[in-house]
């Protein structure tokens, strides 16, 4: 029973941290329709330049903030550079420019970083745990869940109640109508690409304090595919769940498999119930069905 | 990209005459030319490492045609295809090591031909098996799940499970003359290179004979609209899946053939890296063209290897570039498709393609 409880409460925290980065992804596809295959690769690279701000001696939430303000800038770059060339362009010209994108981040980051393990040192958040009633959390999975239920709350709330969001929700609504009462479209673009860069910053940046950063924490960008496949491509609330869904569905996957099928269940689970999953709901739990004719 | 068009003066009279092997006399000796350099220049000429060079270039363009046969011709796009590689190499260095030979096999060396056979047709069933939810999504969703097919494949079931078989740890080593077909026994790059353009040529003709037919026909109908080809009476369902079989078999193939050039296996050799490579290649060379996939595969090898020299001579100022060599080479290759679906997106063979145009219409290019 102890064991069913905490493996749930991990699972939601980390849950947490992958709606965050699936919430990046989804605002990119909701807004111009772009598969995005290179988000791990932006994971890391948020989580690189906070670490870096980090060991300079930049106290934690300034680095993180230094992180989302590169993290923008870049994003506007990546949209500007790559991306603004190819719209209306067939759905797997993209997809690769987004893997090509994937490759020369992911190059770059272990050019300039390196492929050893990194830590944040010294620690951001203590290795106590967290005692909640029955619960034992350990305290990074705790504020990790924290912080990204802020930012999500903050993300819809600038969906809600801004201008420029509202712009985005028009756009990702009906582009042409959302064009013809003057909202730019090139703008609306630029600003899904750079919140999503900022969003898997954070994201990475708390990964990075769980285990530590190196570049497997890009298979976080992976693992967002799951995500909003399970909660349909152009959902934010379904993005939101199925980050939680994932996150418990992987950490029962290492606590209760783990024992028969030893190795990296944890790893695969997630991918093997997408391929199941679509068998039967292709269009995620709040996607959109498209009907298609000739 | 349609065919090319013939020079002044040539013309069809027939049907059968439009869709032969060779429309002129010009292009069969243009093909017994490529075919001498091919087994008997590249030998006499190059030295051991170009060799291996080509070597490379024959591997990349045997996996890459089943991706090319998936994405440029039947429309359905993968992002797995290293893992049908694996299952190949897999298989063949498994049938090689365990199965137990009578001795009049070995002798006669059948031992390796028969298990690039069961290879290809092994990776062929498991490619139809991850293959199957193309009958109910596509697009997007289609790559995930051949992302799936990757990740079960190579990080679970291969890393886990086959790779304890024997109890060897993680690699499979395979000792000197084991590969061996007939009385030669493969043992060094000139010998590879030989399997290699026999197998190259042999899978490069089958695809085209196969584009030739029904099938390729009807795969062609699926790219360009599947609904439509549904309606004209097209089962769907069964052109993709034999899609998916040919292009599993093929990469059986190219995987069983590269057990040759390795001293070991491991998963490593087939990572997710490796199935984007091959997918990028597609996309440099052209895509929905079979010369694309080896312009591609030509290009992406020599320019890696060129990118290499010329990083040796700047190493010795800076001796980081060198240990980071393979983060260069990922940043390039990533640069190198942005650049080339964004400046050039019908790939190498569209510029060929003009090329050929642009000679076998002059003067008069009206």
């Amino acid at each position: 029973m102890d064991l069913l409880l905490m493996t749930l409460t991990t699972g939601i925290m980390v849950g947490g941290i992958y709606a965050l980065v699936a919430l990046g992804w989804v605002l990119i596809y909701k807004c111009s329709g772009v598969l995005n295959l290179a988000m791990g690769e932006m994971t890391l690279i948020g989580a690189y330049v906070s670490l870096s701000f980090y060991s300079m001696g930049v106290p934690f939430l300034l680095s993180l903030l230094f992180s989302l303000i590169i993290g923008f800038i870049l994003g506007i770059l990546t949209e500007r550079i790559f991306l603004d060339r190819l719209i209306g362009e067939p759905v797997l010209t993209v997809i690769m420019v987004t893997v090509g994108l994937s490759f020369f981040f992911k190059g770059t980051v272990e050019f300039i970083w390196g492929t050893d393990t990194r830590v944040f040192a010294p620690p951001v958040f203590s290795i106590e745990p967290v005692r909640l009633g029955p619960l034992i959390i350990g305290e990074v999975y705790l504020w990790s869940f924290v912080a990204a239920i802020i930012l999500l709350v903050v993300f819809v709330c600038f969906f809600k109640y801004t201008r420029w969001g509202l712009a985005m929700q028009a756009t990702a609504d009906d582009e042409m109508a959302a064009l013809s009462v003057g909202v730019s479209a090139r703008f609306v673009y630029a600003a899904a690409w750079a919140i999503a860069f900022m969003a898997a910053g954070v994201g990475g940046t708390l990964l990075g304090n769980i285990n530590g950063l190196n570049i497997s924490v890009g298979y976080l960008g992976l693992l967002v595919l799951p995500v909003v496949v399970l909660g349909g491509l152009n959902s934010v609330p379904g993005a939101i769940l199925g980050g939680l869904i994932i996150g418990v569905l992987q950490n029962f996957c290492g606590a209760y498999l783990d024992r028969y099928f030893p190795g990296g269940v944890k790893e695969v689970a997630p991918f093997a119930f997408m391929a199941v999953f679509l068998l039967f709901k292709p269009y995620g739990i709040w996607g959109w069905e498209r009907i298609e004719r000739v | 990209m349609s065919t090319t068009f013939l020079p002044c003066g040539e013309y069809h009279q027939s049907y059968h005459e439009d869709h032969a092997w060779w429309q002129t006399k010009f292009i069969k000796g243009k093909m017994i030319l490529l075919m001498l350099v091919l087994f008997g220049g590249i030998p006499y000429m190059a030295d051991s490492y170009w060799i291996s060079v080509c070597n490379q270039v024959g591997y990349t363009v045997l996996g890459a045609l089943g991706v090319q046969l998936l994405i440029g011709f039947c429309g359905q796009v993968t992002l797995g295809h290293a893992a049908f590689l694996a299952v190949g190499a897999y298989t063949s260095t498994l049938l090689i090591l365990e199965f137990p030979w009578p001795k009049f096999f070995l002798d006669l060396g059948l031992a390796y031909p028969i298990s690039i056979l069961a290879a290809a047709v092994v990776a062929g069933v498991w490619s139809v098996l991850f293959g199957l939810p193309s009958a109910k999504v596509k697009g997007f969703y289609l790559i995930l799940t051949t992302m799936a097919a990757q990740f079960v494949t190579v990080d679970f079931v291969i890393t886990q499970y086959i790779s304890q078989i024997g109890g060897r740890g993680q690699a499979f080593s395979l000792p000197p003359g084991t590969i061996k077909i007939g009385p030669w026994v493969i043992d060094s790059d000139l010998k590879i290179y030989y399997m290699m353009l026999v197998l190259v040529i042999l899978l490069v003709a089958a695809v085209v004979n196969l584009l030739r037919s029904r099938v390729g026909r009807a795969w062609v109908a699926i790219r360009d609209n599947d609904i439509s080809a549904e309606v004209m009476g097209i089962n769907v369902v069964q052109y993709k899946l034999f899609a998916f079989f040919v292009a599993g078999f093929i990469g059986g193939v190219a995987g069983a053939f590269w057990i040759s050039n390795l001293a070991a296996i491991s998963p490593e050799h087939f990572p997710w890296f490796w199935s984007l490579w091959l997918v990028g290649v597609i996309l440099i060379g052209g895509v929905g063209s079979i010369h694309g996939t080896i312009f591609g595969s030509i290009f992406m090898v020599v320019v890696m290897e060129l990118l290499q020299m010329a990083v040796i001579p700047l190493a010795s100022s800076y001796p980081k570039l060198l240990m980071d060599f393979l983060f260069i080479k990922e940043a390039a290759f990533g640069l190198a498709i942005c650049a080339f679906m964004v400046f050039e997106p019908n790939g190498l063979a569209y510029r060929w393609w003009q090329a050929k145009n642009y000679f076998n219409l002059w003067p008069f290019s009206y």
